[in-house]
C-alpha cells in the first residue's frame, strides 16, 4: 500500500491526490480542480488574499516556521521600492533525513507551481524562479514539462517562471547561500539585514519560499484561512510532511496535521524494523537534536520538539534503533557538517573539523577522557558566533547525543 | 584557442541571455562545461571570463566551490553513493566497498577507461531508497549489490 495515501488519516491536502495517475499532467490537475485557487486569488485581490494567507498560520516549511504573510508583508511597496521583484522556489533539498520535496515536485508539479504563481501575484513579482538542486535531474524534466505546459495554457499570465539548478552544495540550500548561488557566486551566506524581502536577488525585493510551502497556498486560497488554520495547532496551521527514514518499517512521505505526536508518525510507517527496540528519533532532520525513546509523545509543530530542545526543522524523521551506536551517529554528522561548511566563518569551518576528528578518533578506538571535554567546550564556541544556521548547529546535535546517551560515549572515550 | 565548437559555444552564449541578469547564467553554463568536458579546465575558466565578463578569478572561486564541478576529468559515468545518516544505516559502507571492489577505484578516483569513476556524496535526498545511488545526476535507488552489477554492465 502507498503509504502516502492512508486514508484513515485526517485531511490530507498536498499529498490527497497522490494516487491518482498521471496527476504530473496539465490535464489531470485541472480535472481535480487545479489552478482554481489560482483563479480565485487574482478574482479576489492582493488584499484578500495576504488576509487569507495571514489567518491560516501557514509557516514555512523549509525548517525556519516564519510566518509566511509576514515574510511576504516586508516586501517594501512598488512606491517605496520601484523596480523587479522576484519569487524564488526553494527546491534545493539537502539536509538528511528530508526527501518531502522531491516527492511533491515528482508527483504533482502542477500544485508547486499554482502556489507559485499565487505568491508572486501576492507581491506582485513578474519573475520567478525554481531553483532546484543539480542532482534532482528527473524533477527537473518533470518540472520543465510542466512549466511548458502551463505556459502553453496560458496560466503564467504576466509572470515569467525560470528553473535553475545548483552544483551540489547543501549549503546553497539556505535563503541567502541560495541567493548567491543564483548570481553565479560561491553559495556563502550572507549576514541579514537587510532580509532577502528588501535586498534578495541581485539586491532587488525577493521571497524566497521552500516547496511544501508553496504547494500549500491553492488549498488555502480555495478553502479559506480560517479552515486551515483549524486542520493545525493554535501557532502553527494546517498539516505537514514528515519524510520518514532510518530504522523503519516502511521510509516515506507522510502527511499529518501539525500537532501530530512523534508517535504516530512512527506508527504510521509501520514503527522499528525488524521489531527492534527503539533508541531514539531525530525529528527534523540531521541538524535537529535528538529525541529518546521516551520522548515519543512530542507534539509536531514548530512549538512541539523545541520545548525538548530540539526542532520541528523539515520534518527529516530518523528512526534510530536498539542496536545503533551514538558516536557513530554524531560522526556522520559532523562529518556532512564539515564536509558542508562553506568555509566562511572560521568557528564553524574549524569546529566542524575537529568535531569529525575527535569523534572519528573515537570510533576508531582511541578516545580519552579529555576528548568529551574538549567537544563540549569546542562546540559552545560556534553557535551564536556564525553567520548561518549551518554553522549555529554544529557542535549542539553532538552535544545533544552525549547528554542523552553518555554510555555510548564512555565507552568510547575513556582513560 | 576556444576550446569549444561552434554549436558549443552557441549553448553558452544562450546561458548569457537566459536570466534577466546575465551573471545568473554562470552556475549552468559551468554544468554544461563540466558535462562536455568532464572537468572545467583553466582554458575554459579563461573563455567563460571572457564570456560573463567577470574576473578569471571569479569563475575559479566558483569552479571550485561546488562539488558538481572537478578541476580533473571524471569518468563518463559519475557514480556516487550517499553517506547520509540514513543512508549510512542501509548500509552505504557495504555499497561503497562492492562498487570500489567491482571498479578496482577508491573514492575520488575514475578508471583507467575513462568510464567510471566513484564519488562518496552527501545527501542525495533520497533517504527513503538508501544506500541512494547516483549517476550523472539521475538517482538509480538504493545501491545493491545487482544494481551495482546491471549498471557497471549496462553503461558503456
Amino acid at each position: 500500500m502507498n503509504p502516502l495515501s492512508q486514508k484513515s488519516r485526517p485531511d490530507p491536502i498536498l499529498t490527497k491526490d497522490f494516487d491518482e495517475p498521471r496527476l504530473q499532467e496539465l490535464e489531470t490537475y485541472r480535472r481535480l480542480g487545479g489552478y482554481e485557487g489560482l483563479k480565485k486569488a487574482l478574482a479576489s485581490g492582493r488584499e484578500k488574499l495576504m488576509a487569507e494567507i495571514g489567518k491560516s498560520n501557514l509557516r514555512g516549511l523549509g525548517g525556519a516556521g516564519f510566518a509566511t504573510a509576514m515574510k511576504w508583508s516586508t516586501v517594501p511597496s512598488e512606491e517605496k521600492n520601484p523596480g523587479p521583484r522576484f519569487v524564488v522556489v526553494n527546491c534545493d533539498e539537502s539536509e538528511p533525513g528530508c526527501f518531502k520535496d522531491r516527492v511533491l515536485v515528482t508527483k504533482n508539479p502542477h500544485q508547486l507551481i499554482e502556489g507559485l504563481l499565487i505568491a508572486a501575484y501576492a507581491i506582485d513579482a513578474r519573475h520567478a524562479f525554481i531553483f532546484i538542486r543539480g542532482e534532482y535531474e528527473v524533477q527537473y524534466k518533470i518540472l520543465e514539462k510542466a512549466l511548458a505546459e502551463a505556459k502553453a495554457a496560458g496560466l503564467l499570465g504576466a509572470c515569467s517562471i525560470e528553473l535553475m539548478r545548483g552544483a551540489g552544495a547543501y549549503i546553497s540550500g539556505l535563503d541567502t547561500a541560495l541567493l548567491e548561488t543564483m548570481e553565479g557566486k560561491k553559495a556563502w551566506p550572507r549576514q541579514p539585514p537587510p532580509f532577502p524581502t528588501v535586498a534578495g536577488l541581485m539586491g532587488r525585493p525577493t521571497v524566497v519560499n521552500n516547496v511544501e510551502t508553496l504547494s500549500m497556498l491553492p488549498h488555502i486560497v480555495e478553502n479559506g484561512g480560517d479552515w486551515f488554520a483549524k486542520l493545525g495547532t493554535p501557532k502553527s496551521g494546517g498539516t505537514v510532511l514528515f519524510s520518514v527514514s532510518g530504522h523503519v518499517e516502511k521510509p516515506g512521505v507522510y502527511e499529518f496535521p501539525m500537532g501530530v505526536p512523534l508517535r504516530e508518525i512512527l506508527a504510521a510507517a509501520g514503527g522499528v524494523k525488524g521489531g527492534k527496540k527503539l533508541k531514539a528519533v531525530i525529528p527534523g532532520g540531521v541538524s535537529t537534536p535528538v529525541l529518546t525513546a521516551d520522548e515519543l509523545d512530542t507534539v509536531m509543530d514548530f512549538e512541539g520538539p523545541r520545548a525538548k530542545g530540539s526542532f520541528l526543522g523539515a520534518g527529516g524523521v530518523i528512526v534510530l534503533d536498539e542496536t545503533t551506536d551514538m558516536v557513530m551517529v554524531a560522526h556522520n554528522i559532523e562529518r556532512f557538517l564539515t564536509h558542508e561548511s562553506c568555509g566562511q566563518c572560521t568557528p564553524c569551518r574549524q569546529g566542524s573539523f575537529w568535531h569529525e576528528r575527535i569523534l572519528a578518533r573515537g570510533l576508531e578506538g582511541g578516545g580519552t577522557a579529555q576528548d568529551l571535554a574538549t567537544l563540549e567546550r569546542v562546540g559552545e564556541n560556534i553557535t551564536g558566533k556564525v553567520i548561518c544556521a549551518l554553522g549555529d548547529t554544529v557542535g549542539v546535535v553532538t552535544r545533544a547525543l552525549m547528554k542523552k546517551f553518555p554510555e555510548d560515549f564512555k565507552a568510547k572515550f575513556h582513560d | 584557442m576556444s576550446a569549444f565548437t561552434p554549436e558549443q559555444v552557441k549553448v553558452l552564449e544562450a546561458w548569457t541571455k537566459e536570466y534577466p541578469y546575465p551573471v545568473m547564467g554562470l552556475i549552468e553554463a559551468l554544468r554544461q562545461v563540466q558535462d562536455w568536458h568532464r572537468c572545467v579546465t583553466d582554458a575554459d575558466e579563461e573563455y567563460l571570463a571572457k564570456l560573463f565578463s567577470l574576473p578569471r578569478t571569479r569563475i575559479h572561486e566558483v569552479a571550485t566551490f561546488f562539488p558538481a564541478f572537478t578541476q580533473r576529468p571524471t569518468g563518463r559515468h559519475r557514480i556516487g553513493v550517499c553517506q547520509g545518516l540514513s543512508c549510512s544505516l542501509a548500509g552505504a559502507e557495504h555499497a561503497c566497498r562492492c562498487l570500489e571492489k567491482k571498479l578496482g577505484v577508491r573514492a575520488g578516483e575514475t578508471t583507467p577507461d575513462g568510464r567510471f569513476s566513484f564519488e562518496r556524496m552527501e545527501c542525495l535526498g533520497a533517504c527513503d531508497q538508501g544506500p541512494a545511488l547516483i549517476v550523472n545526476d539521475e538517482l538509480k535507488g538504493a545501491a545493491t549489490e545487482e544494481l551495482i552489477e546491471k549498471l557497471t554492465e549496462e553503461l558503456r
